[in-house]
């Protein structure tokens, strides 16, 4: 039998058991009984010697050539059976991706923190510092120095927790206020956040313990339309584009003038509806130029420096702007409460 | 304060309805609080005369009436009122009319007898006995006076009428006057204030024959006035009164005791009248009580006085408690023939500790607190006799006694327009500002850009400039100020260190699963004695409220653990499955002062867990975690607290100092706060941490040279600490071990009943070369050792 004859043998066999072939193993074995060391075709260029030397490079060129076309066959065919096994692993490992998860406890910050850390960043970026004070303060610093004299209606027992004569919890963050002003030089820009204390009965809307944030801005020339400016963009940045703030006429005794802030009802847009009962405006905070009489009295000369201040209650904003039906949720820390706060 | 609208309107036309009207006071600074239409009860109810009245024929009780209504025939109506009778004038409400509570008037048969409307009583009308006398619900309401038939009765009961409900602002008590806030009406809705014109009609005699008055307490009563009437005349006040009363919510009472309470409420001045013949030695003196003094209000209570009150006597004793309220005896009957009237003026402060003090709050006492103005005493003195005069209740006596030795002086301002405008931020023009001024009663005179103004004598608030500027700007309109942002030098801003601190505690916090509470600052104190904290433990300390609201709220606390746990409780007693949570707490220490003598107050950091796979272990990690978060390293100890457990509590300390205590609670602390599940708590001081906190600092290089692991199980004795253990095998190993763990703790019968098998894991690394096999066997030796040293062997 001639050389082509059995390289054609052997290719007929390989044909063949391609065919066969189901599996990488099986293909591995018919690889190695072909083109292996002990191999079929290895054999033939083994039986080689038997060979005249005028016969050898024919035979050496056909067997070589068989072998890079066999090598092609069973690549080929590898090709197509690993894809095939891929195909079937990935059709093994499918997994129900609808099967419910347990999701990683989530934690968060109190309502009043989330709201207290909105409006710092509000204002830190218009320059204003953060300063903290004693929530057990001095009446001078919480009263005397914010003009409201012993024996003023405003400071009646009903009010205010005492200590002593001396000594209250912090009706309001002013006297914080009160302690920037002995203590720097204009320009001041700060706002002072906090716990502050009244003699109310806890119900849905009182607490005896509530948090603060008060503006107090120092300097040359500094008036009401300054104060508007700093609330509008507050009012636009905590409730969002179009908001904006209306003043009313009022009296604080630390402030001259004085006036009430409303927001524009951010339920309705100022059309009026039942959250704002048809007003269409939020009454959100308080504020005015802070009294001539308070300047000097915290070492400020009135004739060269003017000032405005406000005062912001974080509960009411909290309630209005996540609906908070009764403000006791706030204080008791159960978690079904504040496990829905992200 | 509550005042009708028409009263309002009698010295300024209001000229729009109520709602336009609340708006506009509302703007230029009159709060209100809202308004009620008085009559809103009923409606189609007229004045009636009753022309004939027969037993009806199958009743016993029930009348048929003839009614003239005006109009048409007369109406058969049936009665069941025992008063009806004929002749009388009465209210009727006719066939279509409306009563309060949505009664609606139809034709009807009342046994066989056609009846076409109602005869009503005060009652079925929603009318008080105040505003009308009458029988109340044993029969009809009976006109006294005539009026013309078919005339509606709303008018006639001043039911027509709507009450606004203003909230006058504190800097503004001339505004609890009908007058003020007519000046101020007149203002928001561009009229004129008209107010009546007053004159006295003296009779003979001279009032010092009368009467004396001496005022020994000066400081406290700059200003007593003193008038006398003669022949007094008690009866009943008039309709128009009546119903200015009612609507302003007061009773009427009568004649003499209405005119003092009309113009308290008109003018703003509270007055007093005392039947003369009553006071002994006809001597009125006003000094401040001696201790030990009593005195019997008209409310018929009688207050020991401890001395220093302001206190208007007779000859022998106090009477009355000076602006606050009169003294019985004195009080004005119907038997009084002659009697004083006073209008006063008493100080603030004093009116406002009295009235504190004895719990006693009048509608008098509330005005003098607010201030009274002493150079407008004098107008509603006179307004009162007046009044007198017109509803012929006396006759006025000659003089008057008028107190005054230390006048005010017309109080003036200069003021720059310029500057006045400036403050407001809105170009108010100048003579804008000067018309506004003029509007409000100021005196004004101006030169270039200077004002010379005088304040009018009832305006007690304003002082300076600024009050000018809110003066001018509230007219002008606040709906003028534009919105501009700050200029000038800038501020660097930012937050506080604190407050950073606590910001990133929180953020650590929350990626592990934690919710952030707030508790209360004050607490019961015997929330922290259920702790069972040893006698000396100066969190037994606390500083207490001197006007709590209730025991439970009455220190402010020592601790943030009470409340932790309180809350943990109700986490579980409202069944929720876990729960971990934190807070930032001050606490209040009353034994260590400030410089100011303020307690410390130090911000607390309290973490508790409970429910879930929560261990002793998941907390103490929790805690080494966020301490190692700022770079503070620390070593555990066992024992700590009284509350915790005593096997299971510890003390993280950092170079010997405690910075964390931690423990699951103890049964019976847990007992006592009502907990049923065990749980965790862990306290940390976040100024401690802010103190010992270490900056990052470099990174280190990546490390080039690979990695050995080693592990080793230990046997010892049930009782060795591990934590210690494998610091001492650490510190042992050299600096080639990068790591050691503990990865498995294991028990059995085989090991021994008092024995545990502990089984590590240790990472080796050179810095500058690989590891020779030698190198780590030398430095497990030495660790080995270490550990037999505190008697842990090889697990064979």
């Amino acid at each position: 039998m001639g050389m082509s004859e059995r390289i054609n043998e052997i290719r007929t066999i390989l044909t063949n058991e391609l065919e066969q072939a189901e599996t990488t193993q099986l293909l591995d074995n018919l690889r190695v009984r072909i083109l292996g060391k002990k191999g079929e075709l290895t054999a033939l260029l083994r039986g080689m010697g038997q060979l005249s030397p005028e016969e050898r490079p024919q035979a050496g060129q056909l067997i070589n050539e068989a072998r890079e076309s066999f090598t092609a066959m069973l690549d080929e065919k590898l090709a197509v059976l690993k894809a095939k096994e891929r195909e079937e692993a990935l059709k093994r490992e499918a997994i129900d991706v609808t099967q419910p998860v347990d999701l990683p406890a989530e934690g968060g910050e109190h309502p009043i923190t989330l709201v207290m850390n909105e409006m710092i960043d509000c204002f830190t970026g218009m320059g204003f510092e953060v300063v903290e004070g004693p929530e057990v303060e001095l009446d001078h610093y919480n009263f005397e120095l914010m003009n409201i004299p012993k024996n003023h209606p405003a400071r009646d027992a009903q009010d205010t927790f005492y200590i002593d004569d001396n000594i209250v919890l912090r009706t309001h963050t002013s006297p914080i206020q009160a302690r920037t002003m002995l203590s720097r030089k204009p320009p001041i820009r700060v706002i002072c956040p906090g716990r502050v204390y009244r003699a109310d009965e806890m119900d849905a809307t009182h607490s005896p313990v509530f948090h603060q944030m008060e503006g107090l801005v120092v300097d040359k020339d500094v008036n009401m339309a300054d104060l508007r400016g700093t609330l509008n963009a507050f009012a636009e940045r905590i409730y969002g584009k179009g908001i904006t703030t209306r003043f009313r006429p009022s009296f604080f005794p630390f402030t001259e003038p004085s006036t009430e802030v409303d927001l524009t009802c951010a339920a309705c847009h100022g059309k009026g509806c039942r959250v704002c009962k048809g007003t269409g405006w939020i009454e959100v905070l308080g504020g005015g130029m802070v009294n001539p009489k308070v300047l000097a009295d915290c070492g400020i000369d009135p004739e060269i420096y003017s000032g405005f201040a406000f005062g912001i209650g974080l509960e009411r904003i909290a309630m209005q702007r996540y609906s908070i039906p009764d403000l006791r949720l706030l204080y008791e820390g159960d978690v079904r409460f504040l496990n829905q706060f992200r | 304060m509550k005042v009708p609208m028409k009263w309002i309107g009698e010295y300024a036309p209001i000229l729009t309805d109520a709602e336009n009207y609340m708006n506009k006071m509302i703007m230029i600074g009159n709060g209100v609080e809202g308004y009620e239409d008085l009559g809103g009860g009923f409606s189609g109810v007229v004045v009636g005369k009753v022309l004939t009245c027969e037993a009806h024929p199958d009743s016993d009780h029930l009348h048929v009436t003839t009614v003239d209504i005006g109009s048409g025939e007369p109406l058969q109506i049936v009665c069941g009122a025992p008063n009806c009778e004929a002749g009388i004038l009465v209210p009727v409400a006719t066939v279509g009319a409306c009563l309060p509570g949505g009664v609606k008037i139809k034709k009807g048969k009342l046994r066989g007898v056609e009846s076409c409307g109602m005869l009503c009583s005060s009652d079925e009308l929603g009318v008080p006995v105040e505003l009308y006398p009458s029988v109340g619900s044993a029969g009809l309401l009976i006109f006294h006076e005539d009026y013309p038939l078919g005339a509606d009765v709303k008018p006639i009961l001043g039911l027509d009428d709507t009450v606004m409900d203003f909230e006058v602002l504190a800097n503004r008590p001339d505004c609890l006057s009908v007058w003020g806030l007519a000046r101020e009406t007149a203002v928001a809705c561009g009229t004129e204030f008209k107010k009546p014109e007053i004159t006295v009609t003296e009779a003979d005699g001279d009032v010092h024959d009368y009467v004396r008055v001496d005022v020994e307490a000066n400081d406290l009563c700059p200003r007593y006035i003193a008038r006398v009437v003669k022949n007094v005349r008690v009866g009943e006040s008039p309709m128009w009164l009546r119903k200015y009363l009612y609507g302003a919510g007061m009773r009427s009472i009568n004649n003499v005791v209405d005119i003092t309470n009309f113009v308290m409420l008109e003018t703003g001045h509270p007055m007093h009248a005392f039947d003369l013949d009553k006071v002994d030695g006809r001597h009125i003196i006003v000094r401040r009580a001696e201790a030990g003094e009593q005195i019997t209000t008209l409310d018929g209570k009688e207050h020991p006085l401890s001395g220093g009150q302001l206190v208007i006597c007779d000859a022998k004793k106090p009477s009355c408690l000076a602006g606050i309220m009169g003294g019985e005896e004195s009080e004005i009957t119907e038997n009084t023939r002659t009697m004083m009237f006073e209008c006063a003026v008493f100080d603030r402060a004093s009116t406002r500790v009295t009235s504190r003090t004895l719990g006693i709050r009048t509608e008098s006492s509330g005005r003098f607190e607010k201030g009274v103005s002493v150079k407008t005493a004098m107008e509603a003195m006179n307004r009162a006799c007046q009044m007198i005069h017109e509803l012929d209740a006396g006759d006025v006596v000659g003089g008057v006694i008028d107190i005054y030795p230390d006048p005010e002086e017309k109080q003036v301002i200069t003021a720059s327009c310029e500057r006045i405008a400036k403050r407001t931020g809105v170009d108010i023009p100048a003579d804008e500002i000067v018309r506004i001024l003029k509007q409000l009663h100021f005196g004004v005179e101006r030169e270039g850009d200077m004002l010379t103004v005088t304040v009018p004598d009832f305006r007690q608030d304003v002082t300076g400039e600024a009050d000018l500027s809110e003066e001018a700007l509230r007219v002008y309109g606040y709906d003028h100020i534009p919105g501009t942002l700050l200029r000038g030098e800038t501020t660097p801003g930012g937050r506080s260190e604190a407050m950073r601190l606590k910001d990133s505690v929180s953020r650590k916090l929350c990626g592990l699963g934690f919710r952030e509470i707030m508790n209360f600052s004050f607490v019961s104190p015997k929330s922290v004695e259920k702790l069972g904290l040893p006698e000396n433990d100066e969190r037994l300390n606390m500083l207490p409220i001197r006007n709590p609201l209730g025991e439970d709220t009455s220190v402010m606390r020592s601790t943030p653990v009470p409340g932790m746990l309180s809350t943990l409780a109700l986490n579980m007693n409202h069944g929720n499955e876990k729960a971990s949570l934190y807070e930032a707490a001050g606490v209040f220490d009353p034994i260590h002062r400030t410089e100011e003598n303020l307690p410390t107050e130090t911000r607390k950091l309290c973490l508790g867990m409970y429910g879930g796979k929560v261990d002793f272990f998941t907390l103490r990690a929790v805690a080494e975690s966020l301490l190692t978060g700022f770079g503070i390293d620390t070593e555990c100890e066992a024992g700590g607290e009284v509350y915790y457990h005593p096997g299971r509590r510890a003390v993280l300390k950092h170079n010997g100092e405690i910075v964390c205590s931690l423990g699951e609670i103890h049964p019976e602390v847990r007992e006592k706060f009502d907990m049923p599940q065990r749980a965790y708590v862990a306290e940390l001081d976040l100024n401690q941490i802010a103190a010992l906190k270490q900056p990052m600092g470099a990174v280190k290089p990546m490390p080039r040279y690979p990695a050995v692991t080693r592990d080793l199980s230990l046997v010892m004795p049930e009782t060795t600490q591990v934590g210690p253990l494998l610091s001492l095998m650490r510190g042992a190993a050299g600096k080639i071990l990068e790591d050691a763990k503990m990865f498995d703790v294991y028990r059995s019968a085989a090991l021994g009943a008092d024995k545990k098998s502990i089984a590590f894991s240790f990472v080796f690394r050179g810095a500058d070369h690989t590891l020779t096999e030698d190198e780590i066997t030398k430095a497990m030796n030495k660790l080995l050792k270490a550990a037999e040293g505190m008697g842990a062997v090889i697990r064979a």
